[in-house]
């Protein structure tokens, strides 16, 4: 057998590659009716009356009053209606959907209701939110999360600290820009809602339409399409499709679609929590870091969505990859009337790196040290105490990786020749990012379950909710079985998700499909290597079971270990900067990563060099802005994501650190790799401009008008 | 809903433009994304397809002069050896390449969009637009013909048919297009800039700025003002030129850029040519 | 107004009774079940909807189907057959050059417009061409590696 990490032909690429996979638009779906949402046009606004329209023969509106069950989209909380009741909270809440065949004629009645609202004070920035403006919109204090945590004695240390640096960081919105754009079709068949859509959790789906329908778990059927890329955007977002579509399938009991155009994705469509983080920095007479304080903020937009649980991610990475002796950390996420923000690949990890490495290269900065060589002091090791008070249990490789990206980038070199403020810069960036859910979250919450069938051809099944969504999963979770099984990966079968046929191993979300759902299906296929008879059927099943070495989760007081493992990088960009048009153009990127062990590099290696230009595109081109709570960039032409000519050619390479709870060694590598790219890029700007920046994105724009 | 001819000539599309009030529809570029709507297009008149026409087509060079058909595909200027460097590098860098290879000058033009990237060279290098209808041809200047955003001076049955380009010699050229990224992009400014320098003399300049303005800004009484200076004299005229600039650059804020930001580079580039390319 | 609009399509003729002005890519999608072709984004920023209009790629969300008249129009359904495409799909599965898959098609119309146009691309040269098509899956370098591969005819 191979060594795990040799590169196999992905099992979906010859077929995307010609065309011939069905996404969810292409499929004939037979008579189909399609769904158009109305939807408010006011950030904050009591609903006054909704005039609906005359209807032509064969069109329908459905609206609250259609909701068999409860009016709530089950997420983490419940607070977001699938129809907006009596008030609505952000431009483009759904008030009604509209169903019919022909789509002209959609969006002509779409235009024909009269929606009369009262408009109340909008929430339209954290200031706002934190003032209660025009009274709370959640709870009393406008908070969804006000999380606390505290390691060692930060208070004696500033107390006692020779400087004090404190200065706030702030990061914007992002929008997912998956090529496929949002799509579900929903049909009556054998007495139920059947959703076929582009998701990355069918579960997650499935728990968001029940209550709503009022049904049992096994009364709606979800099935998830090919999907063109979701990023953390079709984690969550979906359940606002599927819970309106499904309640006109259960009325109708007609075949209707909604599919999304660019425009109206880029509008309504979940986006990336923007962040404020304060970081006060304590130093000691040699300059030592004794504390730091962070006070980290998420915009947490009109409804709770998962913003508690991505605000826990972006606290447990406050301090990134070092080992800060003592640390204070208040994290909130914040109501706004701005459109709900939510998962995006990193989830809320990348805010807190950003503004903690700025932060270190400014300490750096202000000592007169490289920042790297600053940085490498405070490197947290083995048995390193976490911001958690748990336990770095593995080997941290951060001087190995370090090392390789030197190499490969040049970066003592050019860091020495280039300077302060000549135009050129190259800047390198540590992170790492926490393997699968949050504290004991894989025991507590989805304690997964897999299926690992032979059949009596002796193909062996797969059967997981996992999703491929472009991250190749349908390839390394068939490599994990197949060379578990010592059996060509042609005898693997990959079962498509359905929530009628497969187990529930949890969502395909946090970088544990992997570390956590591939290794149960490892774990099954070995078991039944050991089963395994020519020619008869068998059928095995395979449970979750927690790692024993982990220091106990109290979810209550945020305090064990957060994570079992940690992947770890080091991202270095080169750039090129033209002080005429403050413009600034990438010239090199080289990446460095401890994945545990690649489960197939050639795929790692695309999550690396995706995730990183993703990141790119956040840190300096990709700029959404809210005017009145409205977003100003609504199309293509003007959300701008990177093209071929925005980056150059990337070389990576790993550092191998085998995980023994991960199949064949492998941590998690979805996620990671967006967490590095903004403050390597930003860190190589303030190089080439000599000046100091704080804030992405940074466009040319902001370049001119920050001061040295 | 709207109609839409496609006529097999020119005269037949005169004809027709001359009878029906039509939108003429070139490579479509600009108008399909403007009138973009579920199902099919939204135009608000009939339409009239006038791509297709080989007499608009042509690109020749007539004595001192590069004539374009209007419904020359960007790419063929881009490609054509007589095309003006200027106006070369700026086709070059509209959208991408798919695009180019349906989007025409003639549209381009006729879209008067103030981020209209062929438009400022156009200006720079003096160019003329013939139209034509069923009575006539007539010619006018680029600086004439575009009254606004989306507004020219076409009238209901022209249609440009021709665009003019001088190929004055100017041994002294800049372009310099300040987009939203690297390729594929919307202009936040340009500069489209030229002299022609004879022994240490400035004996002519040509100074345009696109997408800073509800049309592209070029002013001869500046250009006259520096006509004539020596190099030396230029040089110490430098922050006065660029008040005069200062002056007339007006830009606004929007979703792509700021007005600052916009005026601050524009005069970092004329500066920008006025200290560097003009050196040698 | 429905016309009749006669144009060749992967090298068949066709003739059909439609509306001028439909989209070349609704046209393409929904008449001739041309699934290849995707709509991304609907205003030509994307080249998800790409093909080769004349053997030269455009954006099919930009076209009415009333201007192909005459022309030859070919999707990746009409080229993933021939000796290119088959090096392309190979080259592309080969290179890790897919992920999601969504721009993909029309990331082989691409790699097939640059190997007629081409004998040789540099990378360069295939940055430029491809500079229409975007990609959010892959940053893009196992893209490029992939059209050179294919048109050196195997592995780089």
């Amino acid at each position: 057998m191979n060594n795990i990490s040799t590169p196999v032909r992905r099992l979906d690429a010859v077929e995307k590659t010609a065309g011939y996979t069905k996404y969810i638009a292409d499929r004939d779906f037979g008579d189909l009716l399609y769904g158009k949402f109305l939807r408010s046009e006011r950030p904050r606004a009591r609903l006054v009356s909704v005039r609906k329209p005359a209807l032509p023969d064969g069109y329908y509106i459905i609206d609250k009053d259609d909701i068999p069950g409860e009016n709530a989209i089950h997420m983490l909380g419940a607070d977001w209606p699938v129809f907006a009741d009596d008030e609505v909270r952000f431009i483009g809440q759904s008030i009604a959907l509209v169903v019919g065949p022909d789509r002209k004629v959609l969006e002509e009645l779409v235009n024909q209701f009269e929606v009369r609202y009262e408009d109340l004070p909008a929430v339209l920035s954290l200031e706002d939110s934190m003032a209660l403006k025009g009274g709370a919109l959640h709870n009393d204090d406008n908070c969804y999360a006000d999380y606390h945590l505290l390691k060692g004695d930060p208070d004696r240390a500033f107390e006692e600290a020779d400087h004090i640096y404190e200065h706030t960081y702030e990061t914007g919105p992002q929008e997912h820009v998956y090529m496929e754009t949002q799509g579900f079709v929903g049909v009556w068949e054998d007495g139920k809602v059947h959703l076929h859509g582009s998701l990355q959790c069918p579960f997650y789906v499935r728990h968001a339409v029940t209550p709503v329908l009022g049904v049992k778990d096994d009364g709606v059927r979800v099935t998830q399409a090919p999907t063109g890329g979701a990023f953390g955007g079709k984690e969550h977002y979906p359940d606002i499709i599927s819970t309106a579509l499904a309640v006109a399938v259960d009325k109708l009991k007609k075949s209707i679609g909604i599919f999304y155009e660019r425009g109206e994705d880029i509008v309504n469509s979940v986006k990336r929590h923007p962040s404020r983080i304060t970081i006060k920095t304590a130093l000691d007479k040699e300059g030592n870091i004794t504390a730091m304080d962070f006070d980290s903020i998420l915009d947490g937009g009109a409804f709770e969505s998962c913003s508690c649980i991505v605000l826990q991610r972006t606290i447990f990475h406050a301090t990134g990859v070092y080992d800060i002796p003592s640390t204070k950390l208040r994290g909130r996420a914040l109501a706004t009337n701005h459109i709900p923000f939510d998962a995006f690949r990193g989830f809320g990890a990348p805010q807190a790196i950003f503004a903690l490495e700025t932060h270190m290269d400014h300490l750096a900065e202000m000592a007169g040290v490289d920042p790297v060589a600053y940085k490498e002091r405070y490197f947290m090791k083995k048995g390193s105490v976490t911001i958690t008070n748990g336990k770095i249990h593995e080997e941290v490789k951060l001087p190995e990786i370090l090392a390789r990206a030197k190499e490969m980038s040049d970066y003592d070199r050019k860091a020495k020749e280039y300077g302060k403020g000549g135009n050129r810069g190259i800047g390198l960036s540590f992170f790492n990012h926490g393997g699968a859910f949050t504290g004991n979250g894989e025991k507590a919450i989805i304690n997964a379950h897999v299926k690992v069938r032979k059949r009596a051809d002796d193909v062996v099944e797969i059967y997981v909710s996992n999703v491929e969504m472009g991250q190749g999963l349908m390839t390394t979770f068939s490599k994990i079985a197949a060379q578990t099984l010592e059996i060509p990966i042609e005898k693997i079968e990959f079962i498509q998700p359905d929530t009628d046929i497969v187990p529930d191993s949890g969502p395909t979300v946090a970088s544990r499909s992997i570390v956590i759902v591939g290794t149960l299906v490892g774990k099954a296929s070995a078991k039944l290597k050991k089963q395994w008879v020519d020619g008869e059927e068998i059928t095995v099943w395979q449970e979750y079971e927690e790692p024993d070495f982990v220091i106990p989760w109290n979810q209550d007081t945020f305090q064990g270990d957060a994570y079992p493992s940690y992947s770890w990088g080091v991202n270095v960009v080169e750039v090129e900067y033209d002080p005429v048009t403050f413009e600034v153009s990438i010239v090199g990127l080289w990446n460095v990563y401890d994945v545990g062990v690649p489960i197939d590099r050639m795929i790692v290696e695309g999550q690396i060099e995706g995730g990183l230009v993703q990141s790119l595109g956040w840190a300096y081109l990709e700029k959404m802005e809210f005017k009145e709570g409205r977003i100003q960039q609504r199309t293509m032409a003007d959300y701008v994501i990177p093209t071929t000519l925005d980056v150059p050619a990337i070389e990576n390479d790993f550092i191998l650190n085998p995980y023994p709870e991960g199949a064949f060694g492998a941590k998690g590598a979805g996620e990671i790799v967006h967490n590095g790219g903004a403050p390597a890029f930003v860190s190589a700007v303030e190089m080439a401009s000599g000046k100091r920046f704080d804030t992405i994105p940074l466009t040319p724009e902001r370049i001119m008008e920050a001061g040295r | 809903m709207s109609e839409s001819y496609r006529p097999e000539s020119l005269d037949e599309l005169l004809k027709l433009m001359d009878e029906k009030d039509l939108i003429p529809f070139a490579g479509g570029t600009d108008l399909m994304v403007q009138n973009a709507a579920p199902v099919l297009p939204g135009f608000k008149k009939d339409v009239v397809f006038l791509g297709h026409l080989k007499e608009l087509q042509q690109i020749r060079k007539e004595g001192h002069d590069l004539v374009i058909g209007a419904a020359a595909t960007l790419s063929a200027i881009e490609s054509h050896p007589d095309t003006p460097g200027l106006l070369r590098e700026a086709v070059a860098l509209i959208a991408a390449p798919a695009l180019r290879n349906r989007g025409t000058m003639g549209g381009n033009i006729c879209n008067a969009s103030p981020a209209g990237d062929s438009i400022p060279p156009l200006y720079a290098l003096d160019a003329k637009f013939r139209l034509q209808s069923r009575k006539g041809e007539r010619v006018v200047k680029a600086e004439d013909f575009f009254k606004g955003p989306g507004r020219t001076d076409r009238k209901k049955e022209e249609i440009l048919k021709e665009i003019i380009v001088p190929l004055k010699e100017w041994n002294i050229k800049k372009y310099r297009k300040v987009g939203t990224r690297a390729a594929n992009a919307l202009t936040k400014c340009s500069i489209t800039a030229a002299a022609k320098v004879k022994g240490g003399r400035i004996d002519d300049i040509s100074i345009a700025f696109g997408a800073v303005g509800p049309v592209i800004v070029r002013d001869r009484t500046l250009e006259q003002n520096i006509k004539g200076l020596t190099m030396e004299e230029m040089k110490e005229k430098i922050p006065s030129i660029l008040s005069d600039y200062s002056a007339i650059i007006v830009p606004i804020d929007d979703q792509r850029s700021t007005a600052v930001y916009r005026k601050q580079v524009c005069l970092n580039l004329l500066k920008d040519f006025l200290e560097q390319d003009m050196k040698g | 107004m429905k016309k009749k609009i006669d144009f060749v399509l992967n090298g068949e003729k066709i003739s059909m009774e439609i509306d001028p002005l439909k989209r070349l890519l609704d046209v393409l999608r929904e008449d001739c079940s041309l699934t290849s072709v995707k709509e991304g984004c609907g205003e030509g920023e994307c080249g998800a909807c790409s093909v080769l209009l004349d053997g030269e790629i455009v954006n099919s969300c930009l076209i009415p189907v009333g201007t192909v008249e005459g022309a030859a129009v070919e999707t990746v359904e009409g080229i993933r057959e021939s000796e290119n495409g088959k090096r392309i799909i190979d080259a592309f599965a080969e290179e890790g050059a897919v992920q999601c898959g969504f721009c993909t098609p029309g990331m082989m119309v691409g790699a097939e417009w640059i190997l007629r146009k081409y004998e040789n691309p540099t990378s360069d040269e295939i940055r430029t061409a491809l500079s229409g098509n975007l990609c959010r899956c892959t940053g893009y370098d196992m893209i490029i590696s992939a059209v050179e591969a294919a048109a050196k005819g195997g592995r780089k």
